[in-house]
């Protein structure tokens, strides 16, 4: 059997950097859609292109600390330490830079919100990855049971 | 080693073999006349068995030591884990780490892990872990994409 068709370290990493990618947009269209909410609550029907180029750049760099410094919780088996860690340190990143952005216009009851928002976010995608798992598990030991079965042959 | 080929023209065809001590090499003419010759050898406490490769759970390389773990013994094979992939050239045996090499026929489920890792349970019980390496080529292996 060949072995050289294992992943290179490049290709891991641009998996990895993908992944980072594919995170950063699911986080900040998420928090987009609470902006947008309380926005169109106040009665304004634009948003700030200032806000959401800060909106992007903090989900980047909060999800590059999610996967590098904290083992990239969100997709963790299960909630432990390091998990529940990450989770405080990357609300409380998202909190402070609402605040000095000004996204909520200083209202501190709609930022307590948004904390609460962002802990049922990060739950939500907890549990949507473990789903996901489940289901490739289904088609991992369907394939396994085919090809033992077919080189028993 | 003296070689005495004889042709016959009638009579019931037979193969003598005398020794001395058993050799490797004897021991191999032995277990191809015996139709055993896909058999491995192994080394133990007590001394050196012979085993199908399709006892095998899995390999393991430790220290430079190639250690084979089948459902009831753990022996030392000669060579490396590269060295038993060339000659077995089997699909069935996949290198799902650096020091590791699964017989993905008895492996009993598998669970997909984080980060794109697989968790093989083999059928003793034990859990190994496909690493992210090599988790993309073991499900095109399944798969039979490669």
């Amino acid at each position: 059997m060949k072995n050289d068709k294992k992943l290179s370290p490049w290709e891991i990493f641009l998996t990895r950097e993908i992944g980072i990618e594919f995170k950063a947009c699911l986080y900040f269209f998420t928090i987009l859609f609470y902006y947008c909410m309380y926005r169109i609550i106040c009665g304004i029907f634009d948003a700030g292109i200032i806000h959401m180029a800060e909106m992007i750049i903090t989900c980047y760099i909060v999800c590059y600390i999610q996967v590098y410094l904290f083992g990239n919780f969100d997709e963790a088996e299960k909630p432990g330490i390091k998990e529940i860690a990450g989770v405080i340190v990357c609300s409380a990143l998202y909190i402070l830079i609402t605040i000095i952005g000004n996204w909520f216009d200083g209202k501190i009851g709609v930022t307590v919100g948004f904390a609460v928002y962002l802990l049922v976010v990060y739950i939500c995608i907890f549990l949507i990855y473990r789903i996901k798992r489940k289901i490739e598990d289904k088609t991992l030991n369907e394939d396994l049971k085919l090809f033992q079965a077919e080189h028993k042959k | 080693m003296k070689i005495d080929i004889r042709q016959i023209t009638e009579g019931e065809e037979s193969v003598v073999i005398r020794y001395k001590d058993p050799s490797p090499k004897i021991n191999k003419i032995i277990d191809i006349l015996n139709g055993d010759d896909s058999r491995l050898r192994g080394k133990t406490d007590e001394g050196d068995v012979f085993f199908s490769p399709d006892d095998i759970l899995y390999l393991e390389s430790v220290d430079d030591k190639v250690f084979v773990y089948t459902p009831d013994k753990i022996m030392k094979i000669d060579g490396s884990l590269n060295s038993f992939m060339a000659a077995i050239n089997d699909e069935s045996f996949f290198r799902c780490s650096k020091s590791m090499i699964i017989n993905v026929g008895r492996v009993e489920a598998l669970k997909s892990l984080s980060s794109n890792r697989i968790d093989a349970t083999m059928e003793g019980g034990e859990h190994i872990i496909i690493s992210r390496r090599y988790a993309s080529e073991f499900r095109r292996l399944l798969k039979g994409d490669r």
